[in-house]
């Protein structure tokens, strides 16, 4: 046999008329948080309720790199408990989730960029992160075939290694969750629609979806690209995110000749070679709001000239599969993770962009104590949403790149 | 796809020659009535409309006007809504 007949997770049927919690959207960070309250908190009569299939969104479209060199002390701490996660879930889920820490390897282009990763290293060293600069020789040591010459338009100045980063298996990290959920009674209903929140006297009383109205006092906005979208349209909470359509490709299948994820800001690109041989690569985000998800020729142009420029042995391969999927940018490059603050009993879990992947678990760990016991945990106080109220953005954007939408 | 902008004074150009302005939020409120969160609000917070939406627009590469236009977010398409009064004014 070939094929499991058996699916991983349950099917629901109908939808009952009441959960202790309604978690909207079965990404990453909504299945993440399910799992975590039923597994860990004994909350167990969950509805998932995901619009199209699970995994639908940036879940099953993102380049599945995860690190944990952010640059703030409110983020790195996060980061760094959610790479050590993966081998403990992986245990836990009993679901191989395909954990390669390969090392990433961020390029340098000029000295104002070294400097720049000289405090983010220390930032990060300072935070018990395995991370180090490296000087032009090391990276060609590291990834020989990078060009080090003075040939590129941006040639290399250095970089910064850090090697328990690398590639999760983003999709296993779904479907892993997904049946780690559904054994402990979480219904994950697929192909519904969230259409409406109920709130009367300050607190929510129900979710309406096109299959009817579900009476709950908790609901979890995790709906990724459209959680802006939902939190303005449904309960009039405009948020500080720009919505992007941001693309990604593969190459054809090659012999392994790229053992580390490499990126460079300046290039607006990164890349690494799966397991099966191909190069994905990651683009920046369209320079304006939408929700296309489009792909362009602008942007298979653009990463071909910037691969090329930095692994010239890539010339001439061909980019087999291109896709493209929503960001949900804040302006300080970091999430809002909040609860209770203006409606009870209604959270959010947004803001994610292209970087919510790597961190999706802990995210889902902390938002599950959150909602189970109505006490915001100190790892997550820094990112309420009202933190843009009082001016404490946080640093997590590059020096060198300013990924606002109006840049 | 690409972006087509209609400049109202260059016609329509490719999109890359534009830089997005935001979404319309009418005008910067007044400095009597200012609290942080009608600032807040007004400078960081969208709707972020899945459909049509009134947005600023600058013709960088071009003749240098602002401009709004309205476009259809899923799309990219520009919405004629000269005549349709039940487009909402973003606050
Ligand atoms: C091309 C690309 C590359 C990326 N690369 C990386 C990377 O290398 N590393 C990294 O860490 N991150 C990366 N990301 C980011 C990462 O994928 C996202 O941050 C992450 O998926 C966010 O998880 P989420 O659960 O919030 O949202 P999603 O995974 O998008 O899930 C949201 C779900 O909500 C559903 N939904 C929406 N509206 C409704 C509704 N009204 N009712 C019910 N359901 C609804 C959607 O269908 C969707 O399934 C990338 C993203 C993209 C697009
Ligand atoms: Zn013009």
């Amino acid at each position: 046999m070939f094929w499991r007949s058996k699916r991983l997770w349950r099917e629901p049927g109908s939808l009952k008329s009441s959960y202790d919690a309604v978690i909207i959207g079965g990404g990453l960070h909504g299945l993440a948080t399910a799992y975590f309250l039923a597994r860990h908190h004994g909350m167990t009569d969950i509805a998932v309720i995901e619009k199209n299939y699970i995994g639908f969104g940036g879940a099953g479209r993102n380049t599945a790199i995860v690190r944990a060199n952010q640059r703030t002390q409110e983020n790195l701490p996060l980061y760094k408990e959610a790479l050590e996660l993966w081998p403990v879930l992986t245990r836990e889920l009993d679901f191989n989730l395909m954990f390669y820490n390969c090392g990433n390897l961020n390029l340098a282009h000029s000295d104002a960029a070294i400097k720049a990763m000289r405090l983010q290293v220390a930032s990060a060293q300072y935070s018990g992160i395995d991370i180090k600069l490296v000087d032009p020789r090391e990276c060609k040591e590291l990834i020989p075939a990078l060009d080090i010459s003075d040939r590129p338009r941006y040639p290399v100045f250095g970089g910064m290694f850090h090697p328990p980063g690398g590639i999760v298996r983003h999709d296993a990290v779904v479907w892993g969750l997904a049946r780690g959920a559904s054994k402990c009674g979480v219904d994950i209903h697929q192909n519904t629609e969230v259409t409406g929140i109920a709130v009367s006297g300050g607190r929510v009383v129900g979710v309406d979806t096109g299959r009817g109205r579900i009476h709950t006092s908790r609901v979890l906005n995790s709906a990724g690209g459209y959680s802006a979208a939902i939190s303005s349209g449904m309960l009039g909470i405009r948020l500080p995110i720009s919505v992007l359509t941001i693309q990604a490709m593969v190459t054809q299948p090659l012999k392994p000749f790229l053992d580390h994820v490499v990126s460079s800001g300046m290039y607006h690109c990164y890349a690494n070679q799966t397991l099966k041989g191909e190069v994905a690569t990651g683009a920046h985000m369209d320079p304006w709001p939408n929700y296309t998800t489009q792909c362009t020729g602008h942007y298979i142009k653009h990463q071909a000239e910037a691969l090329s420029e930095l692994l010239p042995c890539l010339r001439g391969v061909k980019f087999m599969r291109h896709w493209a999927g929503l960001a949900d940018m804040t302006p300080d490059m970091a999430p809002i993770m909040d609860g209770n603050d203006h409606i009870r009993g209604y959270y959010m879990n947004c803001g994610w962009g292209y970087f919510g992947f790597k961190s999706s678990t802990v995210a889902g760990k902390y938002m599950a104590r959150f909602i189970s016991t109505g006490e915001c945990p100190d790892i997550l106080k820094p990112f309420a949403l009202n933190r843009f109220e009082q001016h404490r953005l946080m640093g997590e954007t590059a020096a060198l790149v300013s990924y606002s939408a109006d840049n | 796809m690409a972006l087509l902008i209609n400049c109202p004074v260059c016609g329509k150009r490719n999109g890359y020659e534009f830089r997005y302005g935001g979404e319309d939020k009418g005008p910067r409120p007044d400095d009597e009535s200012l609290s942080q969160a009608s600032w807040c609000d007004y400078v960081h917070n969208n709707n972020c409309v899945a459909g049509i939406q009134k947005e600023w627009w600058f013709h960088k590469d071009g003749c240098g006007a602002w401009f709004t236009i309205y476009r259809d977010t899923r799309t990219n398409l520009e919405a004629d809504t000269s005549a349709d009064t039940s487009i909402p004014e973003v606050k």
